[in-house]
């Protein structure tokens, strides 16, 4: 910095002055609720019950109901059988679909985009498609099954099938995520790797284990953990097409905490289970930042 | 590049994998052309199979939406998701700037508090401000969905614009320090134009999250403020199984984002990595 002390305070005014109003508002419209989350989820707050929302009288009274309620301990785990199907076909076919369109021509780069199209159409529009593919009257599936002499239970009120369709249609949605990350991934490859390997005599297999693979796995996995983030907040989906049944098949954490707040009016409860969730999502970015790092440092 | 292009591993195209993508595509894309072309059917065409391979479009499922309460959904929706992004941008871009050119120690922490805002589940955000806007009457309000859009598109902004701050050469701005003008100018005049095309990828983003949102505004609106997402979920419940109006109005829906985010494709990684608020 060649800047004499009279421009680096000039800096320091700018910057303070620049910063100030996003950080003020950031407080008041992120941080406030979150402190306010936390406060209220001390309580046993009912909306039926006004007084109860300052009631601290038996503060974790909350957290020690949450290990013996089945519909919780349940909900957790519904999200993790969501969660790693839902990353796994995400990452896996995701990686495919990018070997796949890996290539150079005009075309493929103009059909590129249009792969993205699942991912950038909004959520509750992707939860009415898969509503229309799983409703028995409507569906050009129900009637190719039919075609074939197969019937098809009603996918989505079945407690076997319910929640591999919701995984199903989160997949379709995210899919292109992950191709896009693995494909960018695949453009930094040098062209020298795999044409060494190829002078040695390796195949097309080999080259993929032993050069490609190794190269894309960081972006791999931080695709599948922002993906594992992400997979907490599936909502439309649920609401639309299962609504958390049957019974509490498809009742993700997320999901279950809805339905506290505003269906039950449970909401001091529905705070502390929507604070083990941020919890365990701030766990997961707070992995993703450490490891961008490490990669940062590796490089 | 060109000079690869005819080696063996440059993987130019084969008209088999031509084949493949071609077939995987329409695979992909089958359920969302299903929803488009319902849109375009009478209730009686939408039950009938095998699904004639063509049919008279017609736009009677269009207009029905028209004459109802849809566009006024449809505005709230544009306004809310115009209103936050504006918002975000005037308090975000000269954010990121400073952050940008700040060295201090502080500023990987508040990139993780940003990207926390980012990931978080609505559902934490949404208990807060449910009851807040009780108290305060800003439930069902475009004002109300406007502050809650603000806050997952305030923290996209810093986290979007940095990267095309950190482009400009510091050099530029060096030599107009030089010449005694002050930070404020230089940044208006010199380095705002500079990212113009970033501010642009940026604000359509926004624009997009805001839009795409269902959860908030399902809890925090009712009638008047209803945004387009769940007014068309509306149709489902209250006025039976009108699948005709139900396309139609998804297709509504997503039309100015498939629009727009096909003119920011190249940036909707960074944007999506940012963590994705959708739902």
């Amino acid at each position: 910095m060649k800047g004499s002390g009279l421009v680096d305070a000039g800096r320091r005014h700018f910057n303070a002055i620049a910063l100030a109003p996003s950080l003020v508002v950031l407080f008041v419209i992120a941080g406030l609720p979150a402190i306010y989350l936390v406060v209220t989820s001390l309580t046993p707050f009912q909306l039926v019950n006004p007084g109860s929302s300052t009631d601290f009288s038996s503060p974790l009274r909350n957290y020690r109901l949450l290990p013996d309620d089945p519909r919780f301990v349940n909900s957790l785990w519904v999200q993790a059988k969501l969660s790693f199907w839902g990353v796994l076909f995400q990452v896996l076919l995701g990686m495919l679909l990018a070997l796949l369109l890996h290539t150079q021509s005009r075309i493929v780069e103009f059909a590129r985009t249009f792969f993205l199209i699942p991912m950038v159409l909004p959520p509750i529009v992707v939860a009415i498609i898969w509503k229309l593919i799983y409703t028995p009257d409507i569906s050009p599936l129900y009637y190719a099954a039919s075609l074939l002499n197969v019937t098809m239970p009603s996918l989505t009120s079945s407690v076997d099938f319910a929640l591999t369709a919701i995984i199903i249609a989160d997949s379709w949605e995210w899919l292109p995520f992950t191709f896009l990350m693995v494909l960018a991934a695949l453009q930094t490859i040098p062209d020298e790797f795999s044409e060494a390997a190829l002078v040695d005599g390796a195949n097309r297999l080999q080259i993929f284990y032993y050069v490609t693979l190794p190269f894309i796995t960081p972006v791999l996995v931080i695709s599948g953990m922002f993906r594992l983030i992400d997979s907490v907040k599936a909502f439309p989906l649920v609401f639309l097409l299962t609504g958390g049944g049957p019974g509490s098949v498809t009742e993700v954490t997320n999901y279950y905490a809805y339905l506290l707040a505003f269906d039950f009016n449970e909401i001091g409860y529905s705070s502390s289970v929507t604070v083990v969730l941020l919890l365990l999502v701030v766990a997961v970015s707070f992995g993703v930042v450490w490891m961008g790092r490490r990669r940062e440092a590796m490089a | 590049m060109s000079a690869g292009m005819s080696g063996p591993i440059r993987r130019s195209a084969s008209r088999g994998r031509l084949a493949a993508i071609g077939a995987t595509l329409l695979v992909l894309l089958s359920p969302f052309l299903w929803l488009l072309q319902m849109s375009f059917k009478s209730n009686e065409l939408i039950l009938q199979f095998p699904p004639p391979l063509l049919f008279k479009p017609t736009l009677e499922n269009y207009t029905s939406l028209w004459q109802g309460a849809f566009p006024a959904s449809f505005v709230n929706s544009l306004m809310s998701a115009s209103f936050s992004t504006a918002l975000a941008l005037l308090l975000g871009v000269p954010a990121a700037y400073a952050l940008s050119r700040w060295a201090g120690r502080g500023r990987h922490a508040l990139g993780f508090a940003i990207l926390v805002t980012r990931m978080a589940p609505p559902i934490a955000f949404t208990i807060p401000f449910f009851l807040f806007y009780r108290w305060i009457g800003l439930l069902d309000t475009v004002t109300g969905l406007v502050l809650v859009y603000t806050s997952f598109n305030l923290p996209l902004v810093i986290w979007m614009m940095q990267p095309f701050f950190e482009t400009v050469p510091p050099s530029l701005e060096e030599a107009a320090l030089v010449d005694g003008a002050p930070i404020r100018v230089i940044f208006l005049e010199i380095v705002l134009p500079m990212v113009a095309p970033g501010i642009a990828a940026t604000a359509i983003l926004c624009f997009l999250y805001a839009w795409n949102d269902f959860f908030f505004a399902l809890i925090l609106t009712r009638t008047n403020a209803r945004t387009a997402p769940v007014a068309v979920v509306n149709f489902m419940n209250y006025e039976g199984w009108e699948w005709g109006k139900i396309a139609a109005g998804g297709s509504l829906v997503m039309a100015p984002v498939l629009i727009f985010s096909l003119a920011v494709r190249r940036y909707l990684v960074s944007g999506l990595t940012a963590g994705a608020v959708k739902g």
